[in-house]
């Protein structure tokens, strides 16, 4: 490709620009394959900070030709599925519909501005449609509507914050990042060929001509096998994966005018689909795989990989596909198999991920589980909070807001008597507004809602060897007993360990008090004590609770005893100066706090800590299960 | 309409798709709890239910789609009928309704007609999603992750099988027996006891580790999406066989009998296994009969309770929040140790 070479050119040697300018080059071909297949691939999730890069790849979209409708977090289910124009309605006092968001998106794309902030009220049934390829049928249209649509997600999510939706996030095809790209580097890119942009958008005849090749693209059994296997080697478990990557693939081939798909187009989809979906190293060859060469290893994928499109271990001809008319008149065609193949997808997967993803995948022994899973039931902060009771008669104001549709429920059954009963004034325009709907103030109802009072309890275990050794398995009985009282509340948990130079999230929050207790039984101990670091990330985990709107409660398994500082290195004076300190940043937060003590005999240094903290002051010694869930009540009472 | 996956082409999750046919042979099992990871073709297989299901005789012109056999349990627009006059049926499709995880409680139990209300001054009831689902299936997608409020209605309504609507000025009852289906990932929160009880199986899925199906699976997926038409077509003579299996089990159903010592059996299996309430013996014993119906016998043997007993007791198990055993494999234990006894 003229365009690959030419990227290759710019690109000598820094490879961190090569690999975000990769990623704006791939991020282009997204459109164009957006353009070709809008609802096939399910859509682009885009990962980017808002700025003059995403600004300039959203204007490449707008420019796209695609219907592109935007749904903001704001609009309720009505506007997004269809239903009564209310305002039009009370104007006229005449029933009348509009069609929803998801209807006028067909054969075009939604965007989600913020993806990550939508309230699951909004997620599900835009999921349902996206699924199902139609609106399913409400209580104003009895039938369902055919729309085929593909989101465009944009996340602009912090890295400690929770992403996109995991359900929305898994049904789209192709996942962009390209949060590691400046400016600058799409402008020197830019002048290079200025042509780019204008090469976007395809030209009628060209995209009608690509649609009708993408019916045709044909994938080998090889290839097939190669995808399904990369997919399982990456940790990716979803059958949606492969699915949506071969998707990708077919119309990154119909793009280039091929029937067959080609490495060029495999890289592409392991590079856009696979490779941010991964969640673990590809595991050791396996026993049927033993004679093949194993997967790349640490060092050779550290340092830059030759292109993707051209990985040197596979042969440099167009594999022959299945169609031999277009196959090149090689005398020896040198297939290649599903090892190759699988190889040179994993390659091209592994060369597009940043260094610092690829030392998390390395040093990962099992499947990942993201924060960003399980928290879609949460309801966000909000002007209002809380699950929405029925609404009540009222007058609005204040904090009340106006409950519009339950107001215009209770004034429809009066309508008749009111056109009829005459006002005191009659006249013209008193005329007209009697046709509009006659509502008064007994009407009126208010929205009501009712505050969540979920906490999560946030465990910070103190895994090091001074508390460890004896007492650890202590610790973590005492541990499954406030997990139990949680269940029986249905509290989320958290878990924070530490030990030696580093505190660990063991377990970001979840309900799932399984994977809790599996969390607590592989956490090995010894090392030093870093009780700052420890301090630290669960007041990181504490405000990112409260912005999901839970209430936060830590509880500190240690001794107090720090001697690691919040730089990671040792040194017990300035380490306790760093956990009094943060201790301190505790205290500030306001939230509750209980320290149990897990020293042999009950200590000062921790009292005076958990004094610092605010927190209550347990020793371990006395903690049985009674007196436990005592001190745990008076804690949550005090907090709700 | 649009085209939805055939279900016979559905490959792997045999526990899954044996599980909803034993469900569509006898409804009164209670539904159907499928728990596992994203992307394991949950959706796909529920959503392909309609397929295994002959069409229905409904009233015509009934919102709540009575059946004209039985007017005893009907709803109050067919009550409101002169008896005399006759009633003409429909055939139409069996209902799979989807609940998405954001419904509003008006949208779920049904609401005041607004359009009726506004435009005519005229208190109508308009149905919901229950009313639809009314003779269906109610599919609920993480239904783990379903808002408290609306729980506690589905609760109460699937246990009962009729809606009662007592707000904004009205008062409906209207029946609503429907098979409840639902799909989560347990990691992701947990159900609460009651809901758990009220379905009848439960089923884990995992994605398939095995190469050849999973490259099998895509392929069919990337056959249908390129043409769905063909592909259902294709599939139509399999899925043919596999609703005349299920509607000849159906009628077979009646015939099958269980043998006292089966039930005996089926009874110190629940003892066993500390279950709570009578409802696990009764579903254990409706799925084995409806089992072994499917399979074309006559009567309820112990291989039928060993293939059913898994997925009829697997979520009643009284458990420790902490363990994390597959409860499965615990039936499995117990159901050897009560057959060896």
């Amino acid at each position: 490709m003229k365009r690959c070479t030419a990227l290759q050119h710019m690109a000598q040697d820094n490879t961190s620009t090569r690999q975000s300018l990769d990623a704006w080059h791939d991020a282009l071909i997204s459109l164009q394959i957006l353009q070709l297949d809008p609802h096939g691939l399910g859509g682009v999730c885009l990962r980017a900070p808002h700025g003059p890069v995403r600004e300039r790849w959203l204007s490449a979209l707008a420019s796209l030709g695609l219907p592109l409708v935007k749904v903001p977090g704001s609009a309720d289910a009505e506007r997004l599925l269809g239903g009564i124009d209310l305002a039009h309605t009370l104007q006229t006092g005449q029933l009348r519909m509009q069609a929803g968001l998801l209807q006028q998106a067909d054969q075009g794309l939604v965007c989600l501005p913020m993806a990550e902030r939508l309230p699951p009220a909004l997620l599900a049934p835009l999921m349902q449609a996206l699924d199902s390829g139609q609106v399913a049928a409400t209580h104003h249209a009895s039938a369902p509507t055919a729309t085929r649509f593909g989101v465009v997600a944009l996340d602009e999510s912090l890295p400690d914050e929770s992403g996109v939706n995991a359900a929305l996030q898994e049904r789209l095809g192709l996942w962009l990042d390209l949060q590691a790209l400046s400016p600058s580097d799409i402008d020197a890119r830019l002048n290079d060929n200025e042509d780019d942009a204008l090469h976007i958008r395809l030209s009628p005849g060209a995209l009608a001509r690509a649609r009708e090749k993408l019916q045709q693209v044909q994938a080998s059994d090889a290839q097939l096998h190669a995808l399904c296997a990369s997919a399982l080697g990456l940790g990716i478990g979803s059958l949606r994966a492969p699915s949506l990557a071969l998707r990708v693939a077919s119309a990154h081939a119909a793009l280039n005018g091929r029937h067959v798909l080609d490495d060029e187009d495999l890289g592409f989809a392991a590079r856009c689909v696979l490779a941010p979906r991964a969640t673990q190293w590809p595991a050791e060859p396996s026993a049927e795989q033993a004679a093949e060469p194993p997967p790349p290893d640490n060092d050779e994928t550290a340092e830059p990989r030759p292109k993707p499109e051209t990985p040197d271990q596979t042969p440099t001809d167009p594999p022959p596909g299945d169609a031999p008319e277009d196959a090149p008149p090689d005398p020896a065609p040198q297939e290649p198999t599903a090892e190759d193949l699988q190889e040179m997808m994993v390659a091209a997967a592994l060369a597009s991920l940043p260094p610092h993803m690829l030392d998390a995948l390395a040093t990962q022994k099992g499947a990942r589980s993201g924060n960003t899973s399980g928290r879609s039931g949460q309801t966000r902060a909000g002007q209002q909070r809380g699950r929405p009771l029925p609404p009540r008669p009222g007058r609005p104001g204040g904090h009340a807001r106006l409950h519009v549709l339950a107001t215009l429920r209770a004034a429809a059954p009066r309508q008749r008597l009111r056109q009829a009963a005459p006002l005191v004034s009659p006249g013209d325009t008193e005329a007209r507004l009697m046709r509009r709907i006659a509502i008064r103030a007994e009407d009126f109802h208010i929205q009501r809602y009712q505050q969540r009072s979920s906490s999560c309890l946030i465990l910070a275990l103190d895994a090091s060897g001074s508390a460890a050794l004896q007492r650890l398995a202590e610790a973590k009985g005492a541990v499954e007993l406030l997990l139990q009282q949680s269940y029986a509340r249905r509290d989320s948990v958290c878990i924070v360990a530490f030990r030696g130079a580093q505190a660990q999230l063991l377990l970001p929050a979840t309900r799932s008090l399984v994977r809790a207790k599996r969390a607590m039984t592989g956490l090995p101990g010894g090392g030093g004590t870093p009780l700052a670091l420890a301090l630290k990330m669960a007041h990181e985990q504490a405000a990112l609770l409260q912005r999901q709107g839970v209430t936060p409660i830590l509880v500190v398994l240690s001794d107090g005893r720090a001697n690691v500082t919040l730089q990671g290195v040792g040194g017990r004076t300035q380490a306790q100066a760093d956990a009094q300190n943060w201790g301190q940043q505790w205290r500030s937060s306001g939230h509750r706090a209980l320290w149990i003590d897990t020293s042999m005999q009950p200590d000062a240094q921790a009292q005076q800590l958990a004094a610092t903290m605010g927190a209550s002051y347990l020793p371990m010694p006395q903690v049985q299960a009674q007196r436990m869930a005592h001190a745990m009540d008076s804690l949550r009472t005090g907090a709700a | 309409m649009a085209l939805t996956f055939p279900f016979a082409a559905i490959v792997g999750q045999d526990e899954m798709t044996l599980a909803i046919q034993v469900v569509a042979v006898d409804p009164s099992i209670g539904g159907v709890l499928v728990l596992g990871d994203r992307g394991t073709g949950k959706s796909t297989a529920v959503r392909a239910l309609a397929d295994l299901l002959p069409p229905i005789q409904v009233v015509k012109g009934c919102p709540y789609r009575c059946d004209p056999a039985k007017p005893a349990g009907a709803c109050p627009v067919c009550q409101a009928r002169d008896p005399k006059t006759k009633v003409v049926a429909e055939r139409q499709t069996v209902a799979v309704v989807d609940l998405p995880l954001g419904a509003t409680e008006d949208r779920v139990v049904g609401a005041l007609d607004l359009e009726k209300a506004l435009s005519q001054g005229i208190k109508q009831f308009s149905p919901g999603l229950l009313a639809q689902a009314h003779r269906g299936f109610l599919y609920i997608d993480e239904v783990n992750l379903l808002d408290d409020h609306l729980v506690d209605l589905l609760i109460d309504v699937a246990a009962s099988g009729e809606n009662l609507v007592e707000r904004e000025g009205l008062s409906v009852r209207h029946p609503a027996r429907f098979v409840l289906v639902g799909s989560g990932n347990p990691e992701e929160g947990e159900l609460r006891p009651q809901l758990l009880d009220r379905f009848g199986l439960s089923v884990q899925v995992r994605t398939p580790q095995d190469l050849k199906l999973r490259v099998d699976i895509i392929k069919r997926r990337d056959a249908f999406e390129k043409d769905p038409v063909a592909f259902k077509a294709l599939w139509h003579k399999d899925n043919q066989k596999l609703q005349k299996r299920i509607l000849k089990a159906r009628e077979r159903l009646a015939e099958v009998t269980v043998s006292d010592d089966m039930l005996m059996l089926c009874a110190r299996l629940c003892q066993q296994l500390g279950t709570d309430g009578l409802r696990a013996e009764l579903t254990l014993l409706r799925a084995t009969r409806a089992f072994a119906a499917l399979q074309g016998h006559l009567a309820v043997q112990a291989e039928h309770l060993q293939s059913m007993a898994p997925l009829a007791l697997r979520h009643r198990l009284r458990r420790n929040p902490l363990d994390d055993t597959d409860s499965g494999a615990r039936v499995q234990r117990s159901l050897q140790e009560v057959l060896a006894a």
